[in-house]
């Protein structure tokens, strides 16, 4: 199939009615909002449900208990409003896809691309012990593809997924081939469909009794640990490395850049790109931790996954850190220049 | 008033302006905002801050009158501002206000009027902010004002639908196309009666549109000195969201009062007076035009046809004809027909 040049935002979009999306339920706030806007010309034609909320907070409370395929989609402000509802879908076991497209914060912030929420998406869905599963694409390829799997990953673990971007990848325009539509076959009989003649279903996150929440929580980290299957990461110029760069999505597409400018200059770098963020590639990053004498991890964010990078590599070696933040965005030079200044400290070692 | 020292927290003396010759000359919303040509609402800070005066406070909750106004370090605002969450117009209001009135009660600032003004868009107050406003106006302790300038699109994010949007509009969120030619059924929450309904301790409730600048600048004043918490609702046409020519901005907010769309009125003290052309209109000495004239000027409407039209004109015709308070409250009056039995 040919590609199309297609919008980051406009490529989840479609990629989610190929996957059988069946109802969207979304709020405006940039820079994610070609996705909805999408979906407000394209799903309706395609006998799906598109349908405004009258906030985010609504928006996450009008996919719970959907028995069919959802999505939701916002970026940081309207992340954060839809953490209580999330940690609903989580407690109630309820699938979903959220896609957010973080911007610069905190507060209002502004709409330019950040790594911002990556706590907020990986640490917890909302209150309580409950978790999203986090995929991070790098491109409008990667997004549109991961969009399936998301969708995949939330019936099988009835769990809600995040799609963790920013808004580079959301508003930037790149050659995408489509997959094909799938009608998905879905086990849905905790779904409450209606009125029939079996049982009653009840969805509900409430357990009075602490005995049953720990039982329901019991249950979730069981789930959690059975995810760890799902992990995905992405290897580059690895093999002889001392410098392991370690960054996701478009921070991973910067870094790389900068991983083959330091070959050129005879630094041995590599790269990892986490691209399941939750869970996280844990093993990978300490394997690779093993092998190299420095680990430089970068963002846009004043230092998120860095964190989960040092818990991972848990001494092995010295893990630094370069972030921008605010919105704004860093380049491959400034990499290049922590690659080498890495590089030095351990040959000064 | 829950003491004696809050009865006598000082409210402002603005008296009525008496004509567009009349009113001040100051201006405190100047240079230095980037909204777009033949921007109602930029019109309406302008207004509203010209009438409240220099010893004020404003607050904007997110939206296009908050973000075009203080973008990439420069601002029009003269007066204090403060930037607020989308939904928290009624909140910010509220603890602006008590945090004034408890400063003044410890003798920390001179008691003196000082107004709070917090405004928000349609999608900020109309939708998201709503529960935070019906509070607000519960809290008749505090002096404010809020104001709703509503455009009828989430303008600020590419024009979205709201709450607010007309039945039938064309935004990005409702668009017309082949599975739907109208996207947007809702039809516009009557935010101003419902407010004004449902606060009945609330003191002052209006509509207002800018096109009628003398009119406004006077709602805003009694809010500002009537006491407790108050709330007015601006008409705002957009030339970006609606599709028109820049120069039909004021000639729409008249058409939208004259075809009877947008009616005029006021709740002082649980009475409710229409006024301007919306009294003339109810009183038969103004016949309302068809909203055809006002639909027909927009882009958002161009995909409507004649049973659109006519949809649109039965319904406004309800509102004049059939609501137990005409352009106001949409009960039927049957209700005070109704005999109960012996």
């Amino acid at each position: 199939m040919m590609p199309a040049f297609t919008k980051g935002n406009e490529a989840i979009a479609e990629s989610a009615i190929r996957a059988g999306l069946r109802a969207y339920f979304g709020y405006p706030v940039t820079p994610q909002s070609e996705l909805p806007e999408y979906l407000a010309r394209r799903l309706p034609e395609r006998g799906g449900v598109f349908l405004q909320a009258e906030s985010e907070i609504a928006a996450i409370n009008m996919v719970y208990g959907a028995g069919a395929r959802v999505m939701i989609s916002t970026s940081g402000p309207g992340f954060s409003l839809m953490q209580e509802g999330l940690s609903y879908l989580v407690g109630a076991e309820v699938p979903c896809v959220v896609v957010d497209m973080m911007r610069g914060g905190p507060g209002l912030g502004n709409i330019a691309p950040a790594q911002g929420d990556y706590f907020q998406a990986t640490k917890s869905a909302g209150h309580g012990d409950g978790r999203l599963l986090v995929l991070a694409p790098w491109s409008v390829q990667e997004a549109c593809d991961l969009t399936r799997v998301a969708f995949d990953l939330a019936d099988r673990y009835r769990n809600p997924v995040a799609i963790l971007g920013d808004g580079l990848l959301g508003q930037m325009m790149e050659p995408v081939v489509l997959p094909a539509p799938v009608e998905p076959a879905r086990d849905v009989a905790w779904a409450t469909t209606g009125a029939g003649s079996g049982p009653a279903r009840v969805i509900t996150s409430l357990d009075l009794e602490p005995e049953a929440l720990e039982a329901r929580n019991r249950r979730l980290q069981e789930k959690y640990r059975r995810a760890q299957q799902e992990v995905r990461w992405e290897g580059y110029r690895l093999d002889d490395a001392d410098v392991a760069v370690v960054a996701y999505g478009i921070s991973a597409r910067i870094a790389r850049t900068a991983v083959d400018r330091a070959r050129d200059e005879g630094v041995a770098a590599g790269l990892v790109r986490p691209i399941t963020l939750f869970p996280f590639p844990s093993q990978a990053v300490r394997d690779v931790a093993s092998r190299v004498r420095i680990v430089l991890v970068t963002e846009l964010s004043a230092g998120q996954m860095v964190e989960d990078v040092r818990l991972a590599a848990d001494g092995r070696v010295p893990v630094r850190f370069y972030g921008r933040f605010g919105g704004m965005v860093s380049t491959p030079p400034e990499i290049l220049d922590q690659i080498e200044q890495a590089a030095s400290e351990v040959r000064a070692a | 008033m829950d003491s004696p020292e809050l009865a006598t927290m000082p409210l402002p003396v603005l008296e009525p302006i008496k004509g567009v010759k009349k009113a001040p000359l100051e201006e405190y919303f100047t240079s230095g905002h980037r909204t777009c040509q033949g921007c109602e609402s930029a019109l309406v800070m302008k207004l509203m801050i010209k009438a409240a005066g220099p010893r004020t406070v404003v607050l904007g909750s997110t939206g296009c009158m908050y973000v075009a106004n203080t973008t990439y370090y420069s601002t029009p605002w003269v007066v204090p501002w403060m930037h607020t969450q989308l939904g928290s117009s009624g909140s910010a209001a509220v603890g602006t206000a008590a945090g004034y009135r408890a400063l003044m009660r410890k003798g920390k600032i001179k008691k003196e009027p000082i107004n709070v003004i917090s405004f928000c868009g349609d999608i900020g107050g109309a939708d998201m902010g709503l529960s935070a406003i019906s509070a607000a106006l519960q809290h008749v302790d505090y002096n404010h004002l809020i104001l709703l300038y509503d455009n009828e699109s989430a303008a600020n994010t590419d024009i979205q639908a709201t709450g607010s949007t007309p039945y039938g509009a064309v935004t990005t969120f409702s668009p017309t196309g082949p599975a739907k030619r109208i996207f947007h059924t809702r039809w516009k929450k009557n935010t101003a009666a419902m407010l004004a309904a449902g606060h009945p301790e609330c003191r002052y409730v209006a509509t207002v549109c800018a096109s009628y600048a003398v009119d406004f600048m006077n709602r805003v004043r009694r809010a500002l000195t009537i006491g407790g918490p108050t709330f007015i609702h601006s008409f705002d046409p957009c030339p970006k969201g609606w599709d028109y020519d820049p120069m039909l901005s004021h000639e729409l907010g008249e058409l939208a009062v004259l075809t009877g769309i947008w009616p005029l009125f006021e709740v002082e003290d649980h009475t409710l007076r229409l006024y301007g052309k919306s009294k003339a209109i109810a009183e038969g000495r103004q016949k309302r035009l068809p909203v055809r004239d006002y639909l027909l000027k927009q882009g958002r409407f161009a995909h409507f046809t004649e049973d659109d039209i006519d949809y649109f004109q039965a319904k406004i015709d309800d509102m004049w004809t059939q609501w137990l308070i005409p352009g106001v409250l949409p009960f039927a009056a049957e209700v005070l027909n109704d005999t109960p039995p012996a």
